[in-house]
């Protein structure tokens, strides 16, 4: 029943951020005829500083379909919104509901702090899982309605790799639940620290594909050097380190 | 198998960010009775509960449930499939109808009471569908009792269980309660500062001030063994201390000297006969009395 | 049947329950032989601790008054230590009335007499314990 509790919780912030990561790839999809079209107009654009070096950048990707999804899709949209949810999922812990939540009715139940950690994290992580593949499971689906294709092959590499990325944030914002007792700073924090790494993340030029955002929009495979498994077994392990610290965070601490 | 003390703290205390909620607290509750627990806000009432539950984490000294340790994780897991818990704030998940919370809970004990359920539903006229956001507070402290009832435990924490009712859903409470004990092998404990529902259904006894117990027993033997002590003099009371066992606070007034006695009267009055009272009379005290004299809580 | 006890009162319950079944018996409400509610409905009507029942039963078994049996439930005494229950109170009244004419007599007026029993009242156990 655990579980069906923490689906309870998190089900809305679940079904928002599939509903928008849906629409989103759905959106990218149909908008590439367009795109298509407006290509020849770019070089006449002004490409002065970081924006216009980067809208350079799109353009010359998005010559090919693989590129324009992976510039426009996975390295844009998606990773913004789902380190979002990421931030969102992994909000919300026990320490939050101290007041008004339920935390000591939840604690005077024969479930031990571990477990009632351990499912809050597997649901959540489970819903993150779902936002990392579904969304772009539309791409080999859509594709065809552009007259172009997209191999399931790809969605799950970069599945893949935005999970464990995304995992990465979810992990850091369960963490900072066992230290905040309010549901919004651990999400802004979290949200503020990727924000950062985001903004900073392009300025590393070719290491770029290294970085946290750099893993979750797969760009060492989009680049064709293969699954980052450095970057995928690095990600595990922070995550799990930041689980573990929230787990003894939480048996310390008194209500 | 078991102690004959269900519950047992010896010495305990809890500090939280320098502040001693606990300061020593040594209680028994035997096995089968019904312990009332009272003490002013603040008293360390719920950090008592927190801690027996494994809610809070000891800074020294022993708490043990069923003979075991409190504040040892597993154990305390153990611990809980046993007790039925109800906290002073009622707070249940408010997204969940009765139903749901009744399932969720449900589903966590074994040996849940169907029966019990069906009664309880009906008797507290429980609505099924309704969310616990919007239930009064009354309706919420029934439906946590139900929780706590139903589950088939052996020892029952209730955390204040009748504040914020008005005194027919209180009476409803203490015959639910009362009812509950007759029928099943259980042991209730539960804290208070309504003295009126402690005479009423306890049968032993703790007044916890500022983090310690300065009175544990049985209710009727303290009934018994307190005595007010009122002795008049001729002229002005005189300064008196007496050396006698039991003897409590002295007040003088003009002529009249006052002692609370928690037990050996006739030694106080034997002590007293050097001083020439003119008259003395000895009365029962009420547990409301005793609670009030032995209080001395600030804040 | 039995009143609600009063449980501010400062009188231990079991006490106040005794004395109702006492006085029950004296003024006939209940008659020798007659069965007594059992210790879980009559805690559940008074909403009381149901220990503090089957104390009060204890104690009127242990002064005769009653009699437990067991698996069928509490009876008055048939036999004649109820009715020396009252013949008891009887030779108590004459006891209490000889005394206060006596301290009458010496200038003492009811009300200290009155404070004079209840010192003397409290000072020693109620009685619980037989004669």
């Amino acid at each position: 029943m655990l579980w069906y509790k923490s689906w309870l919780e998190t089900r809305w912030r679940f079904a928002v951020g599939l509903a928008i990561l849906i629409l989103s790839a759905t959106g990218t999809v149909l908008a590439y005829p367009r795109v298509v079209r407006l290509l020849p107009l770019v070089p006449s654009i002004d490409a002065s500083g970081e924006v216009g070096r980067r809208i350079l950048e799109i353009a010359a990707l998005s010559r090919t379909y693989r590129g324009y999804v992976w510039a426009q899709w996975l390295r844009q949209n998606m990773t913004q919104m789902l380190a979002l949810f990421a931030a969102l999922l992994g909000t919300g812990g026990l320490l939050s509901q101290a007041s008004g939540g339920g935390a000591l009715f939840t604690l005077s139940l024969p479930a031990s702090r571990d477990r009632l950690l351990g499912v809050r994290a597997a649901t959540g992580l489970a819903e993150l899982l779902a936002l990392a593949f579904l969304p772009s499971l539309v791409l080999p689906l859509l594709s065809p309605a552009v007259g172009e294709t997209f191999s399931l092959v790809d969605v799950l590499a970069y599945g893949t790799c935005a999970f464990f990325a995304a995992a990465v944030l979810f992990s850091m914002a369960s963490l900072l639940s066992t230290v905040f007792s309010d549901v919004w700073r651990p999400a802004l924090i979290v949200c503020a620290l990727a924000a950062c790494v985001g903004i900073a993340e392009p300025f590393l030029g070719d290491y770029s594909r290294y970085g946290l955002f750099g893993l979750m929009d797969g760009e060492m495979y989009f680049r064709g050097t293969g699954l980052p498994w450095l970057g995928l077994l690095a990600s595990a392990a922070g995550s799990a380190a930041m689980l573990f610290a929230a787990s003894r965070n939480l048996a310390r601490q008194d209500f | 198998m078991s102690d004959r003390f269900v519950i047992e703290t010896s010495d305990l205390r809890k500090q939280y960010d320098g502040v001693e909620a606990l300061r020593g607290l040594t209680v028994q509750v035997p096995a089968g009775s019904i312990y009332g627990f009272l003490g002013r806000n603040g008293a360390g009432k719920t950090t008592t509960i927190k801690v027996l539950l494994g809610m809070a984490h000891p800074t020294s000294g022993s708490a043990r449930v069923f003979g075991t340790p409190a504040d040892v994780p597993a154990a305390s897991v153990d611990i809980r499939r046993r007790v039925g818990f109800v906290s002073d704030e009622k707070d249940l998940f408010d997204y969940m109808t009765v139903d749901e919370m009744i399932r969720f809970t449900a589903a966590f004990f074994p040996r849940w009471r169907a029966d019990l359920e069906q009664r309880y539903r009906q008797s507290f006229e429980l609505p099924a569908d309704r969310k616990v956001k919007v239930l009064s507070r009354g309706t919420r402290t029934k439906l946590a009792l139900l929780l706590a009832l139903c589950r088939g435990a052996e020892l029952l924490i209730l955390d204040e269980p009748t504040s914020g009712l008005d005194p027919a859903m209180t009476e409803e409470v203490l015959q639910a309660l009362v009812a509950h004990v007759a029928s099943e092998e259980m042991t209730v404990f539960f804290s208070s500062h309504q003295i009126s529902e402690v005479d009423q259904i306890a049968d032993q006894v703790a007044i916890i001030d500022r983090g310690r117990a300065v009175v544990t027993g049985a209710l009727d033997d303290l009934r018994e063994s307190y005595r007010r002590i009122r002795f008049v003099f001729e002229h002005d009371a005189p300064e008196a201390t007496f050396r006698a066992a039991g003897a409590g606070r002295v007040r003088r007034k003009g002529r009249v000297l006052t002692v609370l006695a928690s037990h050996g009267a006739d030694g106080i009055v034997e002590e007293a006969g050097a001083l020439n009272p003119v008259s003395v009379e000895i009365a029962p005290v009420t547990l409301k009395e005793i609670f009030l004299e032995t209080v001395t809580g600030e804040d | 049947m039995l009143l609600r006890p009063n449980p501010s009162s400062g009188v231990p319950i079991y006490l106040q329950l005794m004395e109702q079944v006492k006085h029950s018996i004296e003024t006939g409400a209940l008659r020798p032989g007659e069965q007594l509610p059992g210790i879980r409905p009559l805690a559940e009507e008074l909403v009381i601790n149901p220990n503090t029942v089957a104390k009060a039963y204890r104690e009127l078994e242990h002064e005769g008054v009653i009699e437990l049996r067991h698996g069928a439930g509490a009876f008055v005494s048939a036999n004649a230590r109820a009715k020396k229950a009252t013949d008891k109170l009887r030779a108590g009244q004459a006891l209490v009335t000889a005394s206060v004419d006596r301290l009458r007599a010496r200038g003492v007026t009811d009300e200290e007499i009155r404070r004079l029993f209840e010192a003397a009242l409290a000072l020693t156990k109620t009685g619980v314990h037989g004669e």
